[in-house]
């Protein structure tokens, strides 16, 4: 197990955020997390990756308890992308991707060929050529997501924990941004607001409340009850008559 | 241009830039020897340079050497040294607390230091024992550790409302310490004493001699050397803290290093010299309009500047009315202040 969390909890004041959850991420997986807003997703993120200590529990990365490793080392396994991470200088597009390569250098390591190598092929993996001299706020905001994950890529991570990804994507992107991640040689956790993307990853979570309720292979999580007693919405499975591929349709409980 | 020739780092390739720097310094300081109310010939001040540094005997006149040696070269230094500390430390804050409007005074310490001033000056605690560098010192450390005990207390730390709350602790403590230097004024000082206070808090090189020296120049280059180190860490920081953690960098550890020198190097620099405003807070975005947002760049770029503006705003506060020296924060500010307009309009194509 790459990453596994046990009774991970989290709480502010007397709310708890995330509540008792156990998971264990087998390497190279893809595991999507679904939930509606503030079931927990993105607190449950930002506790895996260790830049929020739990108050109850505890994660541990290739068998070492997260807690004890320095920030560093943490960082050149796992890379996070948060939601909406904006700033107010005038920083270029590749001076934003560059910043991913800031656990692997030290004052005494210096940035070298091999960092310029893998910056570039994170922001062509991003579909990013050309607008490496872009100020960030002439970006749109799908520009601005991609080049966050260009940034995470560069990381280099083995664990890619990536919060809401597609958000402000065209379809294209969101598409070729999946199916980027899905081929990428690392274990990522995505959290999704799309069901039928979250019916091509390899594992699925549903969140509520702060629960893990259930986890499992897509079509055995996101059936129609579940999806019904979590959501509120009503879903009915289409298959396209072309390839078989099931296909959520939505609408609202009447 | 292929990606990987665009992305040739600047640090390796212009190497030159460090030299090339401490070249600039080295001519302003001589500039600013050179140049004075009493008139002296260059070859004198070389001369002067030469007795004293590599032993030369040239025979000169000693008021002439005196006024080289004792008075302007340590007054040079020591604007440098501050300009340079100030420049670099509002940098750092405004990277680390991501706001345009930090600068070293934000903490508390300017506040502080002038409160520690007239209290031993006007309000003689200290039975004169103390002096008022040392008065506006302690000052200066006293505001800041209430500061930042009053924002840890307050939930300071890695999120994006704790680093406000630093900033809103600043300002109470900025408040409740100015307040105080003027219920001391008010109550105690006479005229004269009110004068020669309002000159110190404005900024004022006229009493500086080789002791000051021997400590604003180690300062401020252990604030260029830890600016330097943590380069990339600042960088980290252009996202927000908690991409900053992400990214691997230490948050705790790296806001207490660096906040904790800033406050050090401020304080110094406030003791010696007075608080002179302007500097901490334009000069970093003046050297980011040249050198780009990248610490690595800006950190030395900053220092430089800080360094070679505030030499400039002695020799014209020393120049501009014969017969009177004007405060160096009236400068600093007649002068910055178009030069930074200038700059901002400039700078206008740039997002």
């Amino acid at each position: 197990m790459i990453l596994q969390a046990r009774n991970l909890g989290w709480r502010v004041g007397r709310t708890q955020i995330v509540d008792g959850v156990d998971l264990a991420v087998r390497e190279g997986e893809t595991l999507g997390l679904v939930g509606p807003n503030g079931s927990g997703k993105s607190t449950l993120l930002r506790l895996l990756s260790g830049i929020l200590k739990p108050t109850t529990g505890e994660v541990s990365v290739e068998g070492q308890p997260l807690d004890a490793l320095p920030r560093r080392l943490a960082a050149q396994k796992i890379a996070y992308l948060e939601q909406q991470a904006d700033t107010g200088e005038a920083i270029t597009v590749r001076d934003a991707v560059e910043l991913g390569r800031t656990p692997w250098l030290s004052p005494l390591q210096p940035w070298s060929h091999e960092d310029d190598r893998i910056v570039a092929e994170a922001l062509a993996d991003a579909d990013l050529h050309g607008f490496e001299k872009r100020y960030w706020a002439m970006l749109s905001g799908g520009e601005k997501q991609r080049v966050h994950l260009a940034r995470a890529l560069a990381q280099r991570p083995r664990i890619l924990l990536l919060d809401e990804p597609t958000n402000h994507l065209d379809v294209r992107h969101q598409l070729s941004i999946l199916k980027l991640v899905a081929a990428l040689p690392v274990t990522s956790i995505v959290a999704l607001h799309d069901l039928n993307q979250a019916l091509t990853c390899d594992r699925v979570g549903v969140m509520a409340g702060g629960r893990l309720m259930a986890l499992g292979a897509p079509e055995e999580v996101l059936d129609v009850e579940s999806i019904a007693e979590v959501f509120g919405v009503r879903a009915s499975i289409v298959v396209d008559p072309a390839d078989g591929a099931r296909i959520f349709r939505l609408d609202h409980i009447r | 241009m292929t990606i990987a020739a665009a992305g040739q780092h600047s640090m390796a390739r212009l190497w030159w830039r460090w030299p090339a720097g401490v070249v600039v310094l080295a001519a302003t300081v001589f500039a600013g020897t050179c140049i004075g109310e009493t008139a002296i010939p260059l070859s004198v001040v070389v001369q002067t340079l030469a007795n004293k540094v590599v032993g030369a005997t040239y025979p000169l006149d000693p008021i002439d050497m005196g006024i080289v040696w004792n008075y302007r070269l340590p007054r040079a230094l020591v604007a440098a040294s501050c300009g340079a500390g100030l420049a670099l430390s509002g940098l750092v804050l405004q990277s680390l607390l991501r706001n345009a409007l930090a600068d070293p005074y934000l903490l508390g310490i300017s506040a502080g230091a002038s409160t520690g001033a007239v209290t031993v000056t006007i309000a003689g605690i200290g039975g004169g024992a103390v002096s008022m560098s040392l008065g506006a010192f302690a000052g200066a450390l006293t505001a800041f550790l209430l500061v930042a005990l009053l924002a840890k207390a307050a939930g300071g730390g890695v999120s994006a409302r704790g680093t406000g709350q630093i900033i809103l602790a600043g300002i109470a403590g900025s408040q409740l310490f100015n307040a105080l230097t003027s219920f001391i004024i008010t109550k105690s000082a006479n005229a004269e004493q009110a004068r020669g206070i309002m000159f110190w808090l404005l900024g004022n090189l006229s009493g500086v001699r080789w002791p000051d020296v021997t400590l604003a120049v180690p300062v401020a280059a252990i604030g260029l050397v830890a600016g330097v180190w943590y380069a990339r860490a600042l960088d980290a920081f252009a996202f927000g803290a908690e991409s900053a953690a992400s990214l691997g960098v230490p948050v705790r550890t790296v806001q207490t290093v660096l906040i904790g020198l800033t406050a050090l190097v401020t304080a110094v620099m406030v003791s010696i010299v007075g608080s002179i405003g302007f500097v901490g807070l334009v000069i970093p975005h003046a050297a980011r309009f040249v050198v780009g947002v990248r610490h690595g760049r800006l950190v030395p770029a900053t220092a430089l500047t800080g360094a070679a503006f505030l030499m400039a705003a002695d020799v014209l506060s020393r120049t501009m009315i014969p017969g009177q020296v004007l405060p160096i924060g009236v400068i600093t500010a007649l002068v910055g202040a178009p030069a930074f307009a200038l700059i901002l309009l400039r700078g206008r194509r740039r997002p």
